[in-house]
């Protein structure tokens, strides 16, 4: 399958009037989106995910290396009929909702007659269609980003770039926008999200790419990311916590991790204390642990050098 | 061609208050043609005609070099250009929008000035003509100022215009030499409104209208080749 975002050896880099000063914000960054996934773009502030975002959108020229969006170069204004956007902190003109989602959808080309219905059917998605006549400047910061997510669902895009989606949203508008991306995938959709909402990205994306200080420092399958190894995590109760290396109580619960292969043997003991067997699953990590190692690993590196 | 025309009608929308503003001064113009008398007032009428008309200049100038600045700030160029907007499209529309901004303010007063300087024997004909150059005016005025904004804050680009306007203009006063008018005909063609007279209407001299909706095609381009290179996402200040 083709990738439907590519990222070359890509550099940006912001300067100061007259050049004087330079701030490197994108180094050297590769990356493929697969068509038909869900990459959840991560990384601390100023890691340089918005720029890579802007520069795929064509917002901004690389200052080297090069990108493809759906096969064409970063800037081919005919390919961004095929993609939906969505600005981190949307800004919106202050018209009312459905006039406003009709006049995106008009400047990707699309028909009245399309777009009528369209209109209608993305404001649904959204929960706005009771609010598809007020204007959108009276609009809480939650209903405006729910806008800004329907005009870029409005054109049916192939490629979803969602730049912190769900970031002024209340739990079921983002239970909600979970639902919208798992049925964009299931319809053969390409998402490229970047959230800080890591339970979110763990829930949702099929691989995560975590960017800091410009490059991409980690990249793989959320379920490869989140597996530690050959070790499984064993959840009892009524035995001891010092019985076992490294064991946790809390609740009455002892939690421990022990490597895959002594399983059986710790499930032995536990019963021959006479203890209970809660859980028994293969350890995993959270994604914020690993957003957290990650970055601060680079931290101390850069720090260090 | 859409795409232009949207993003046009948006602009006008948007700026629905200064034209609104813009448009009471044209209503001054009506005030005062209902309160005197035209035939003995005629040349005060004149002159407030004249005054009134030149406005719109200003302000075309200041459409053109806030145009691009307020979508930047305001971060809705991104949902626009995320769009299949080029951004030549994009530019064209602002400088369609300009131009039906000042055009919406050029027809009431052409409507007006018709009325009240026509009833006081200024041919009506020469009034339209007038407009026409006005508008010419302003959208070579506004094209010149959206040129500057692609890559100066308002303030500047506002100022730029007026020097790249103002001084040709200037060295034509000086030396007497029309063609120093001619280098940016906005000056000429303002200067054909601010020069008639009941005495001496005019005739109608096409050469500076045709030669200002050439440097506008031209100043468009230019602003496009600028534009292409800008990095939008990042605020002009």
């Amino acid at each position: 399958m083709g990738a439907a975002l590519e990222f070359e050896n890509v550099g940006k880099e912001y300067r100061s009037l007259f050049g004087r000063r330079r701030f490197p914000a994108l180094d050297g960054f590769n990356l493929r989106v697969e068509v038909g996934e869900i990459l959840g773009f991560l990384g601390p502030n100023g890691a340089g995910k918005t720029t890579a975002i802007h520069l795929a959108m064509g917002f901004m020229r690389p200052t080297s290396g090069r990108g493809r969006l759906l096969g064409e170069p970063f800037g081919h204004a005919a390919t961004r009929s095929r993609v939906g956007f969505l600005p981190e902190n949307v800004a919106l003109y202050p018209r009312r909702a459905e006039q406003l989602v009709r006049f995106y959808g008009a400047l990707n080309g699309m028909k009245a007659a399309q777009l009528g219905r369209r209109t209608a059917q993305v404001l649904e998605i959204v929960r706005l269609q009771d609010d598809a006549k007020r204007n959108v400047s009276k609009f809480s910061r939650g209903m405006q980003q729910r806008v800004g997510l329907a005009q870029a669902l409005v054109n049916d895009p192939e490629l979803l770039i969602l730049d912190e989606p769900t970031s002024a949203l209340d739990p079921l508008a983002r239970v909600a926008v979970r639902e919208l991306l798992l049925n964009a995938r299931a319809a053969g959709k390409t998402i490229f999200l970047s959230s800080h909402l890591l339970s979110e990205v763990e829930l949702v994306c099929d691989r995560v790419a975590v960017l800091h200080r410009g490059r991409l420092v980690r990249l793989g399958t959320t379920a490869d990311l989140l597996q530690v190894g050959q070790r499984t995590q064993i959840v009892a109760r009524r035995i001891a916590a010092d019985g076992f290396v490294g064991a946790v109580a809390r609740n009455g619960d002892v939690s421990f991790s022990v490597p895959a292969n002594q399983q059986r043997a710790a499930l032995e003991r536990v019963w021959q204390l006479g203890g209970e067997v809660i859980s028994v699953n293969p350890e995993r990590r959270s994604l914020e642990e690993i957003f957290l190692q990650v970055t601060a690993d680079k931290s101390v590196a850069a720090g260090a050098a | 061609m859409k795409p232009v025309l949207l993003i046009a009608v948006n602009f006008v929308r948007e700026q629905r208050w200064p034209i609104l503003v813009l448009l009471l001064w044209v209503l001054l113009l009506a005030f005062l043609g209902l309160a005197t008398d035209a035939v003995r007032q005629r040349e005060d009428l004149l002159f407030v005609f004249k005054q009134v008309a030149v406005y719109v200049l200003a302000f075309s100038v200041f459409f053109g070099s806030s145009a691009i600045y307020n979508d930047r700030r305001s971060r809705r160029i991104l949902s626009v250009l995320a769009k299949s907007v080029s951004r030549q499209q994009y530019l064209s529309g602002l400088v369609l929008g300009i131009t039906i901004a000042c055009g919406i303010y050029c027809f009431a007063l052409g409507i007006t000035g018709s009325w009240t300087l026509g009833e006081a024997g200024f041919p009506i004909w020469r009034v339209w003509f007038l407009m026409l150059c006005l508008l010419t005016a302003c959208a070579l005025a506004g094209t010149v100022a959206l040129m500057f904004s692609t890559f100066l804050n308002p303030f500047f680009a506002a100022g730029a215009t007026a020097a790249v306007m103002g001084l040709p203009a200037m060295v034509s006063y000086v030396t007497g030499s029309l063609q120093w008018a001619y280098v940016i005909p906005v000056y000429a063609l303002a200067a054909t409104v601010l020069k008639s007279s009941f005495g001496s209407p005019g005739g109608l001299s096409w050469f500076p209208l045709v030669w200002a909706v050439v440097e506008t095609l031209a100043f468009w381009l230019l602003s496009a080749r600028i534009f292409s290179y800008v990095d939008i996402a990042v605020s002009v200040e």
